[in-house]
């Protein structure tokens, strides 16, 4: 059973539909990736796990159990678009935020503490949000997402306005929650990020899921049946066998061959080793990067015809 | 403390703990006094300032001269009248020495007319005081002439102001004497009172509601509560500032008046006693009656109307702000929104002043129980008497409408937060509501 569990879930709005029928399950303890493109429902289908929305048709539920408005206390969003009051002091908008979710006034003082001191924010406690740097006031956002332990956190484009030193800390962050037991889900469009944290993802296009499934299974799925070859012979062409593709620059040594209809990897490298001096090779598979691009572009042209 | 509590405490605390609510809570009474103080003051500096002017008084009859007495402002100069045979000539001889003539007529005893003549301007005091010493003097010399003896305590006996008492019936049978003029103040005040603050703090709600929006987080916080939530948590919050602030200005007008009343010898008004004493103590009865007609207005159910009236309008009226607020990413958007809310407070308002002068009128009757004006136009209604039905029904219009505006205006809300980028429009909003 998913920890959290969305079943054809469709919601429409006057003009067009913003989700048909798409279904998801989160593993507990897992970070879930959530992509697609802009406009395919992300943001709908994390609005409708948060309560914000209702969903005209489906069911989402968490831990087995229907969701309800209670359960918002068991999820930390941090919305794409992020903002915090300007005028509040940063100590007491994360403890107003911890209230929020049911902390009691003790708890989130506590907890505020914790987290200002990892993140080196202390002595910022009593300062106006209004006068704390832009990477600062991500942190205290992050701070108020987090602040009340949730089981479940939902983090819309975490990223994005961190420089790499800060996106590193968030990252280490993330996963340390992981580590203590928290399932997040994980929305972007920073298909680096995808594969260095996700474990599991989902591809929304057009309303639609596109394509699901871990990150190593949809890697598979995809590859093009395309080895770098070490060696420092030239390859000549063997079309029963591979075609030759074009070098990449940047790795002076690596030949790339892909692989004709029906030949496995093993047949052709026999092959080669048999005629050429090899150094090592590898299977080279598509980065998310370029999933996500072929799978988007496929679909939209499918679409329009 | 539940969700819409601590909202209520953050929306509270933020405009409270604002420098400007404190500036502004302070500042407006000061600027009131500023107001009411400044043309006195000034008008008491141009009295003082100017010169005491020099007035030749030409009596033709040679008896009344003498009842124009010399001040700091006048010296009046008697001149006898046959030795001046041209009054333009002699204001010329005196080379700017003077600053009117005066001329009393032989005949003033049965034309009752007297001349100001001057080169300068002259002024309305200085014609109002002459005119009131000389038919005051002229009248007493009438008298005396009749021949008369005791004539003028006569006169002072029969003369009479007339006092109109309106005495209003209650059904019960029972009588209650009532002051048109006062019933008309207490009207206006409380009128007004409504219009601004819906005004003032409809305006704050909806700034609070774009500000959260602009800033984007709206979507955290609805991520923790119900929007209907946020909403109601800003109404109430924002309006119990307005409370605040109203409590403030008492207390502070309380204080003032302290302060006033025992600077200028007359007790504070608390008690029958000392309205008894002031009474006697100010010489005239006007003191006296004005102060019955101030207590004889039954207020229980006057302050009770206000306050139902005033949280049905202002709750009427804050949730439309608030829903129209989420309709607009910024506050400069908002005017095409607002507008027509506003023509409606100012169509309130005036028609609680048309009505003013015909409180039972069919307009003043209509607009008390219309839900949109009814909070503003009962005010003016209430110190008269409304028949009961009538209140009845306008509450219960007011409350009801006041619920389905609410409910309307969270269903925007709900939509509107969320809703960026393009402009909204009234279309837009008939859509959210369904």
């Amino acid at each position: 059973m998913a920890y959290l569990d969305i079943n054809n879930v469709v919601k429409r709005y006057e003009e067009h539909t913003a989700l048909a029928g798409v279904s998801m399950q989160v593993e507990q303890g897992t970070i879930y990736g959530l992509l697609g493109p802009n406009g395919a429902g992300k943001s709908t289908l994390i609005r409708i796990i948060n309560r914000i929305l209702a969903a005209d048709e489906g069911t989402v539920t968490l831990n087995g159990k229907q969701m309800t408005d209670n359960d918002i206390t068991h999820i930390g969003y941090l919305p794409e678009e992020r903002g915090l009051y300007k005028k509040m002091k940063v100590g007491d908008h994360i403890v107003y935020l911890g209230r929020l979710k049911g902390m009691t006034k003790a708890d989130a003082v506590a907890s505020m503490h914790w987290w200002l001191d990892r993140f080196d924010l202390k002595e910022w406690e009593n300062k106006k949000v209004e006068n704390l740097s832009k990477g600062m006031q991500q942190k205290v956002q992050f701070i108020g997402t987090v602040i009340h332990r949730p089981p479940l956190l939902i983090f819309d484009e975490p990223f994005s306005g961190f420089d790499p030193v800060n996106a590193e800390q968030l990252k280490v962050e993330i996963l340390a929650l992981r580590d203590q037991g928290s399932t997040i889900l994980f929305s972007t469009h920073n298909m680096a990020s995808v594969e260095e944290v996700c474990q599991q993802i989902t591809l929304l296009n057009h309303a639609q899921v596109v394509l699901t499934g871990s990150v190593d299974e949809v890697k598979q799925q995809h590859k093009k049946n395309i080895i770098a070859v070490q060696t420092p012979d030239s390859i000549e062409p063997n079309p029963a066998l591979y075609t030759l593709l074009p070098p990449d620059p940047t790795k002076k040594h690596d030949t790339y061959i892909k692989l004709a209809q029906g030949v496995n990897v093993r047949d052709a490298i026999t092959w080669l080793n048999e005629h050429y001096q090899l150094t090592g090779f590898t299977e080279v598979l598509p980065s998310m990067n370029e999933i996500f691009i072929e799978t988007v572009k496929s679909k939209n042209t499918e679409n329009n015809e | 403390m539940n969700k819409l509590g601590l909202i209520i405490a953050r929306e509270y605390m933020s405009i409270v703990g604002r420098k400007s609510f404190i500036l502004m809570t302070l500042g407006m009474p000061l600027l009131f006094i500023l107001i009411m103080a400044v043309p006195i003051g000034l008008a008491w500096l141009n009295d003082k300032g100017s010169d005491t002017q020099q007035i030749a008084v030409i009596d033709e009859t040679g008896r009344y001269a003498a009842a124009l007495k010399s001040d700091d402002m006048y010296n009046f100069v008697a001149i006898k009248g046959d030795t001046v045979t041209n009054a333009r000539e002699f204001y010329d001889k005196a080379n700017g020495s003077l600053d009117a003539i005066i001329i009393i007529p032989r005949d003033v005893d049965s034309t009752g007319v007297v001349n100001i003549f001057s080169e300068g301007t002259i002024t309305p005091a200085l014609v109002s005081n002459v005119r009131s010493i000389l038919a005051d003097t002229i009248e007493s010399a009438h008298l005396a002439a009749m021949g008369i003896p005791n004539i003028q305590e006569m006169v002072d006996k029969a003369h009479v102001d007339v006092d109109v008492r309106s005495i209003k019936w209650s059904e019960a049978g029972g009588e209650q004497e009532s002051s048109t003029d006062i019933a008309m103040g207490l009207g206006l005040m409380l009128s007004i009172i409504t219009y601004m603050f819906v005004l003032m703090y409809g305006a704050m709600i909806m700034n609070s509601v774009i500000e959260e929006k602009t800033n984007r987080i709206v979507e955290v916080v609805v991520s923790s509560c119900r929007p209907f939530q946020l909403m109601l948590g800003k109404i109430i919050g924002v309006g119990l500032v307005g409370l605040t602030q109203m409590a403030i200005w008492i207390v502070l007008l309380a204080i003032v008046g302290t302060i006033a009343g025992s600077t200028l010898g007359v007790n504070a008004m608390s008690s029958p006693d000392a309205i008894a004493a002031a009474g006697t103590a100010v010489d005239s009865g006007d003191m006296n009656s004005f102060m019955r007609e101030v207590m004889s207005i039954n207020y229980m159910p006057i302050v009770l109307n206000f306050i139902l009236y005033f949280i049905g309008g202002y709750l009427l009226y804050s949730s439309l702000f608030a829903g129209l607020g989420s309709a607009v990413d910024q506050a400069s958007d908002s005017s095409q929104f607002t507008t027509p809310v506003i023509l409606i407070m100012l169509i309130a308002f005036y028609a609680g002043m048309a009505c003013m002068e015909n409180p039972s009128g069919p307009t003043a009757v209509w607009c008390s129980i219309i839900p949109f004006t009814s909070p503003v136009v009962m005010m003016i209604r209430l110190p008269f008497g409304v028949p009961f039905w009538q209140l009845a029904l306008s509450l219960v219009l007011l409350f009801g409408t006041a619920l389905a505006i609410t409910w309307l205006a969270a269903r925007i809300y709900r939509r509107g937060i969320l809703h960026y980028g393009q402009k909204a429009s009234f279309k837009d909003l008939f859509k959210w509501m369904k």
